[in-house]
């Protein structure tokens, strides 16, 4: 219990410093409403809201800022995307596609109005848990985490590559897995980091330092959005919004308890290294629909799919901060990109962090979460409008904004060249149906799988034995191994055989 | 989901990305076997052993990657991606889509290798940004194909002009034959639907570059690209002699 009240003593005095400083609140406020606004528009995503704000801010002003800019831009755009999905029935960000099942049927009925107004409290709510979450959780794993040694982080790192490669494939699995060896692969480039043997330069010497992470996160995210979102789009007729709106307390507080499961669900599968929002929605979705009793409406404008999914979605950032600060393995798309944000700014997420940072993270995440409410109900009205924009308007200014936000991060002309080089690999890979989010981990994690691995075997003499006998690393690699297996077609086919004969 | 048809495509094109996968791959094990991996002897000194060698983790990660897409090929030919390989309907081609892509690939491109580093960011922002809108929001071909070539004449005067860096500030030239490529594509959009959209361009291509670059150099104080542009030189000139001073002083 004192453990409990340190860490809410702590946030307090984070949360007051920051809510004292009259800065903080012209950072904040602009975040989320860019946020949303990147949100909101179908083709721009929370992942590219982070990433090209990391340009802008990520090293330019104090850390807190960026920190506020960053996380206040993510919070509003996995809200802003409900927008589209409940009065055009597109959705504005991957995270929200679970949300147009039951979204746009309410606003058919004409009750669009009280669906943002439930989004917008249940996406609140969602963000609170995730955010508590984070607060309770980070410090018991990092008390765990300081027993983590090469052996554990190597592994880790190989199973966050894994499992980003397996649960964001679309189309084969193995597709996931080659997009996160492609991201190991261009890890791999340039001084190895305990040699510094120059590896695949080809005597560019742009290229000894390795690729830059925030050009490698634009190339991979805008790039491809960019060219995929420049064709003529019919907006699409958007319900008339009937009703204001406003969150209705009764209702929520009637499904209070598919609010705060989802939420748990949302938190849970933002841990999960490299998986997204949009997985948290679905997964959120998938369980309201067979647990409830309101489960054969889930499709038809049910309020509880809607909520299911809204505050999964939303949940999930706290969630994926955790692997994040804790591990320095990034939970999802965006939190890559705020791994990009810490990388430029020489801080390593890890066991290491400073408690400080933590502290700060958290009281940034309530105080943006309370503008995106407040920003939800109140202005609301200017977001729509923002949804008339065509795609041909915006993507040429989003070009614009990565190139001079990448130009401005270090390497100038020649990280123009790498972003426009990964931005056209991205967009055929996304034509293939290759997930970019392994690609992004894999180059985030690949020199930390690169240093560890190597130093575990210098360490034991090259006894490959260090990666069973320590009892973390027997697990992850118990892990891996299983991730490996569950997904080759003989194992699949007798496991299937066995459930076949249980049931 | 997917229907039958679309499956075809995509496994045809898996077959494709294999191939050049495999070939990838095994390219970059090849150059793997520069990097020593039984203590090679660099300068007099000994290197490491092999499972300290730089080459290790490489090894694996190419040796993965050549292993998976193998197996790639298997599935791609097995669900018949082989056969229709070579044909168009299994490829997917279609000539719009190919126009499209070919048109964005040589703005953005042509954007980034000539104009960005050579001309002035506010003229080949602005051009940028006239040509994507005026190209690809009515999305006919005709027009995808004159913006195409609106950014294409200016950066190749520029990459061959000017290719060394130590001509990308100065002289002016290629800036002045940018504005007025810029110009000439204004006037065309100008003439034809005057639409809300089409009314609009030349406001965002003008306000959007301009306000960007000023709040990165004078906002952000960080370096931007093609300090000494024609346009940009002038407001920065202009900014530190007789706008700074008002509230410095």
């Amino acid at each position: 219990m004192d453990f409990f009240f340190a860490q809410l003593s702590g946030f307090g005095g984070a949360f007051y410093d920051l809510a004292s400083d009259p800065v903080t609140y012209i950072y904040l406020i602009s975040s989320v409403f860019l946020g949303i606004v990147f949100g909101a528009l179908p083709g721009l995503t929370a992942t590219l809201a982070v990433t090209i704000l990391t340009g802008f801010f990520g090293n330019k002003i104090p850390l807190d800022y960026a920190l506020i800019a960053l996380l206040g831009a993510y919070v509003g755009a996995i809200y802003g995307g409900s927008y589209p999905t409940i009065l055009l029935n597109i959705p504005g960000t991957a995270a929200s596609a679970a949300t147009a099942m039951d979204g746009y049927p309410l606003a058919k009925q004409g009750r669009g109005g009280e669906a943002l107004g439930l989004t917008t409290t249940a996406s609140f709510i969602g963000t609170l848990i995730g955010t508590f979450a984070l607060l309770v959780f980070v410090w018991l794993l990092l008390m765990v985490s300081k027993n983590i040694a090469s052996p554990e982080k190597a592994l880790l790192a190989l199973f966050g590559i894994l499992l980003s490669g397996t649960l964001m494939s679309e189309d084969l699995v193995i597709k996931g897995w080659i997009a996160g060896l492609i991201g190991l692969a261009m890890a791999m480039v340039g001084l190895d980091p305990l040699l510094s043997e120059p590896r695949y330069t080809f005597g560019w010497s742009y290229l000894l330092s390795g690729f830059q992470v925030v050009p490698v996160l634009m190339g991979a995210f805008a790039i491809p959005q960019i060219i995929e979102g420049l064709r003529t789009m019919d907006v699409g007729k958007m319900v008339q919004l009937e009703g204001r709106i406003l969150p209705n307390l009764k209702t929520i507080r009637k499904h209070m308890p598919t609010i705060a499961r989802s939420g748990v669900i949302g938190t849970g599968v933002g841990a999960l290294p490299g998986v997204g929002e949009d997985v948290a929605g679905w997964v959120s979705y998938g369980v309201g629909k067979s647990v409830s009793p309101d489960g054969k409406n889930f499709g038809k404008g049910s309020i509880e799919g809607l909520l299911c999914s809204e505050t999964a979605n939303n949940a999930c950032i706290g969630g994926a901060l955790i692997p994040l600060l804790v591990l320095g393995i990034p939970g999802s798309p965006p939190a890559a990109a705020l791994m990009g944000a810490f990388t430029i700014n020489n801080i390593i997420p890890g066991p290491t962090i400073h408690p400080e940072i933590i502290l700060r993270v958290v009281a940034i995440m309530v105080m943006a979460s309370f503008t995106m409410f407040i920003m939800g109900l109140f202005t609301a009205r200017i977001f729509i409008k923002i949804l008339r924009i065509p795609q041909t308007v915006f993507l040429p200014i989003v070009m614009v904004l990565t190139t001079i936000g990448s130009f401005s991060v270090g390497g100038g002309i020649n990280d123009l060249y790498l972003m426009l080089g990964v931005g056209f690999v991205a967009f055929f890979m996304n034509m293939l149906r290759y997930p970019i989010a392994p690609l992004v981990i894999g180059v985030i994690l690949g020199g930390l799988f690169d240093e560890t691995f190597r130093r575990s075997l210098l360490i034991a003499d090259g006894d490959l034995s260090v990666f069973i006998s320590r009892p973390g690393a027997a697990i992850l690699l118990t892990l891996n191994i299983l991730l490996i297996m569950s997904q080759l077609p003989v194992i699949r086919c007798v496991f299937a055989r066995l459930l076949r004969k249980v049931a | 989901m997917d229907n039958f048809d679309d499956i075809a495509v995509l496994r045809t094109r898996d077959f494709w990305a294999a191939l050049v996968l495999i070939i990838v791959s095994g390219f970059f094990l090849w150059r793997t076997s520069y990097i020593p991996l039984f203590g090679g002897n660099r300068a007099g000194v000994s290197g490491a052993s092999w499972y300290n060698s730089a080459a290790i983790v490489p090894l694996g990660v190419f040796g993965a990657m050549f292993v998976l897409a193998i197996i790639l090929l298997v599935i791609a030919v097995r669900a018949g991606g082989a056969k229709t390989a070579l044909t168009s309907v299994g490829i997917g081609w279609n000539k719009f889509e190919a126009i499209r892509f070919t048109t964005i690939g040589i703005t953005i491109g042509f954007y980034i290798a000539g104009l960005v580093p050579r001309v002035d960011f506010i003229l080949s922002s602005g051009l940028l940004i006239t040509a994507l809108i005026y190209g690809f929001h009515k999305g006919e071909p005709r027009r995808m194909i004159i913006a195409a070539i609106a950014v294409f004449i200016p950066a190749t005067y520029a990459l061959i002009m000017h290719l060394p860096q130590s001509q990308w500030s100065k002289p002016h030239d290629d800036d002045w034959l940018t504005l007025a490529v810029w110009i000439v594509l204004s006037v065309i959009a100008w003439r034809g639907p005057r639409d809300r959209v089409a009314r609009a361009v030349p406001v965002i291509a003008i306000t959007a570059p301009l306000v960007l670059v000023c709040a990165m150099a004078f906002g952000f104080r960080q370096n931007v690209p093609n300090r000494g542009g024609l346009i940009f030189s002038q407001i920065e000139y202009q900014y530190y002699v007789n706008i700074r001073p008002i509230w410095r002083n």
